[in-house]
């Protein structure tokens, strides 16, 4: 077998054309040269083939010869059964057959991690570590929003003083380890909302609580809540956005400054779906807890209902919405009745 | 007559591009099949095979860059780093709320320990990447001091946070004649000969551009006051991607236009519409194809980088003799990369020189 080939000394850059000529007892020799060169198969090293491009063999003292005939190369090699693992790589990357399995079972195995794997993994760090640790999370959170969100309470002092004890009362049935403190605050941005820090602060507009018709309904929002801090959702929420950032990262890899907005979408997708199984998991909490209390579940459907009217929002946007569709919770709420 | 005769012997060669989307998209699919089914560890083989591919299709007057490194220092490199990672990770994120004291003393030490090997991280990773870049068989070699990566990768830098930018230009000024000037493609040394005026002139043209952009914006967004917030802020992030892509292509026209190695420089001739469509187009392509389109888009971006860099050639080709070998462990350029530092260094090595 033979090839033509260029032949660089390693010592200048002088390029010059050569013939190698490959021989069955594993020895190649070099014609164009002043002298003929020769080599055991065994002293040189053939760089991997990747796709078509050039290839080199690297001669003990340096030298090389750079060609494109890949394929005398390989008959070459496979001749003397030498090159199988590259062999293979190459094989995989050049044909659809391959390429096609390994793309399917590579965006299950992905689509897998991220959206069942990840959740449970982080589930159990999260869970694993103190709960002083998501106390820890967002200790300052509520100060910057004061700053930026709220104004203080418009609500009557006998109100509030109403709203602290029945919140108190709620928390009595829920594990001590928790630190559960209400504020009421009022935001023109935020209309009518609740929402936990991690630190066990449940936070709630004045505009939610006129919203409700009755104690039952703030209870059952109170009880949400809590669930959120109870399933530890701000600590698994982090431990979630930096791995897929970490994954979403591996794969898209460094395109400069292209990949952080790449990233984007993808990234907002399997977020929005973690937020989504949040709520369900902080509704299922509520649920089980206005049970226990005899409160019938219908009531934060009630509240949700109304706040979903007030909104005009949640309707069809599903997939891309925080929160699932109102109807989707009222149903599982009053279902459960 | 003199300047006739230079004249006659300088030729102008273009680089050329020879990647393939399709080709590169079944190389990069499996890769990553082969990362995953090995938890990773064949990551190394993988980052191999695509600087592989992207360099051999890099051509010279018919003549093909080669990328040399050894996966598996790669390899040892990336578990270093990983477990640096970890160190500084674990403590930062989860023992805050726990063990403050310790967690503020390991933090700050890390900080201190990062400050003092910046420098090296640097030197080592430009060095490796150009000792595993050869062509026509001869290497590419950096060679720098540590105190002057100190000087500039820390002392400098720190001057332009605290001259809040003013320093900056002067900064990546520096940072390319560094990265340059301590080069050599065999025993031919380069040669950085930009001023530093030019460096000014861009940046403030961006930031000029910014600002004036910026008011008129405003002044549209007053009279236009039905124009909804969400408009507003993708013009705005329109704006900033403008002005990016104006920087970037100026800077980089500008550095690669001065370079010199022997009798032979480089032009360089990026046009800011053409980065700005490239980025644009290709962020979407990626995002709506949940990154499937990414070999696509690197390949693009590549492609049209080198259409535009040409090499002015007085010397002949056969001519550039090598140096002497010399071993570089692969952790400096792992680190890097994994803390995207060749990014915010902009440490421009992509093409092997």
């Amino acid at each position: 077998m033979e090839f033509k080939a260029f032949y660089f000394d390693g010592k200048t850059s002088e390029k010059k054309e050569v013939q190698v000529h490959f021989y069955d007892i594993g020895e190649l020799r070099i014609k164009g040269l002043e002298n003929e060169l020769s080599f055991r198969l065994k002293d040189i090293r053939i760089t991997p083939r990747i796709a078509n491009t050039p290839r080199s063999l690297y001669f003990p003292d340096g030298a090389k010869c750079e060609t494109q005939d890949n394929d005398t190369i390989d008959a070459f090699l496979s001749q003397q059964k030498k090159g199988r693992w590259n062999a293979f790589q190459h094989k995989v990357e050049s044909n659809l057959e391959y390429v096609f399995p390994a793309l399917v079972f590579s965006v299950l195995i992905i689509w897998g991690l991220l959206y069942y794997g990840l959740p449970v993994l982080s589930k159990k760090v999260a869970f694993a570590l103190p709960s002083s640790v998501q106390a820890s999370l967002g200790k300052e959170g509520l100060q910057y929003m004061d700053k930026l969100l709220f104004a203080p309470s418009d609500l009557p002092e006998e109100k509030q003083e109403h709203l602290r004890l029945l919140f108190n009362n709620t928390k009595q049935g829920i594990p001590k380890e928790y630190d559960f403190l209400l504020a009421l605050r009022k935001s023109p941005k935020l209309g009518a909302n609740a929402f936990a820090l991690p630190s066990g602060i449940v936070v709630v507009t004045d505009k939610l609580v006129q919203l409700a018709k009755n104690d039952n309904e703030l209870i059952g929002i109170f009880a949400h809540e809590m669930g959120h801090v109870v399933h530890r959702h701000a600590l698994r929420n982090l431990l979630q956005d930096s791995a897929i950032v970490l994954v979403i990262a591996g794969i898209t890899g460094d395109i400069s400054s292209v990949s952080s907005l790449a990233a984007g979408l993808p990234v907002i997708l399997v977020q929005r779906k973690y937020s989504r199984s949040f709520e369900r998991e902080a509704d299922l909490f509520a649920m089980k807890y206005m049970k226990q209390h005899k409160i019938p579940p219908r009531h934060l459907a009630d509240i949700l209902l109304r706040l979903q009217e007030q909104r005009k929002t949640g309707n069809g946007l599903d997939y891309l919405s925080t929160h699932p569709a109102t109807e989707k919770r009222v149903k599982e709420l009053k279902g459960e009745e | 007559m003199e300047t006739m005769q230079k004249e006659e012997s300088t030729k102008l060669y273009p680089f050329q591009f020879t990647g393939k989307a399709d080709e590169y998209f079944k190389i990069w699919i499996s890769n990553i099949f082969l990362s995953i089914i090995t938890l990773g560890i064949y990551s190394a083989w993988a980052k191999v095979r695509r600087n592989r591919y992207f360099y051999a299709n890099t051509y010279l007057q018919d003549s093909p860059f080669e990328y040399l490194a050894d996966p598996l220092k790669i390899l040892k490199g990336r578990l270093i780093v990983f477990g640096l990672f970890c160190l500084y990770y674990i403590p930062s994120k989860f023992l805050s709320g726990v063990l403050p004291v310790l967690v503020i003393s390991i933090l700050a030490l890390f900080a201190i320990l990062m400050i003092i090997i910046i420098p090296w991280i640097v030197v080592k990773s430009i060095a490796f990447r150009a000792r595993n870049s050869s062509y026509r068989n001869i290497r590419f070699r950096f060679k720098a001091r540590y105190f002057e990566a100190m000087g500039v990768f820390v002392g400098l830098l720190l001057l332009s946070v605290l001259s809040l930018g003013l320093l900056y230009p002067y900064f990546v000024y520096r940072k390319n004649k560094f990265i340059i000037n301590n080069s050599g493609y065999g025993q031919t040394p380069l040669v950085f000969f930009a001023p530093l005026k030019s460096f000014y002139q861009i940046y403030i043209k961006g930031v000029g551009l910014f600002l004036l952009a910026m008011i008129l914006s405003a002044f549209l967004g007053i009279a236009l006051s039905a124009l909804p917030t969400a408009v507003l802020y993708l013009a705005l992030i329109a704006l900033f991607l403008g002005v990016q892509a104006y920087t970037r292509a100026s800077v980089t026209n500008l550095v690669w236009s001065h370079i010199s190695i022997g009798n032979n420089r480089f032009v360089s001739s990026l046009r800011t519409g053409d980065i700005l469509g490239i980025n644009i187009t290709n962020s979407f392509a990626i995002s709506f194809t949940l990154g499937l389109m990414t070999p696509w888009a690197r390949i693009r971006l590549m492609r049209y980088r080198l259409q535009n860099l040409k090499l002015i050639a007085a010397d002949n080709f056969d001519s550039f003799i090598a140096g002497e070998q010399e071993k570089i462990s692969a952790v400096g350029e792992e680190i890097s990369d994994f803390y995207d530092m060749a990014n915010f260094f902009d440490v421009d090595f992509d093409i092997g020189i």
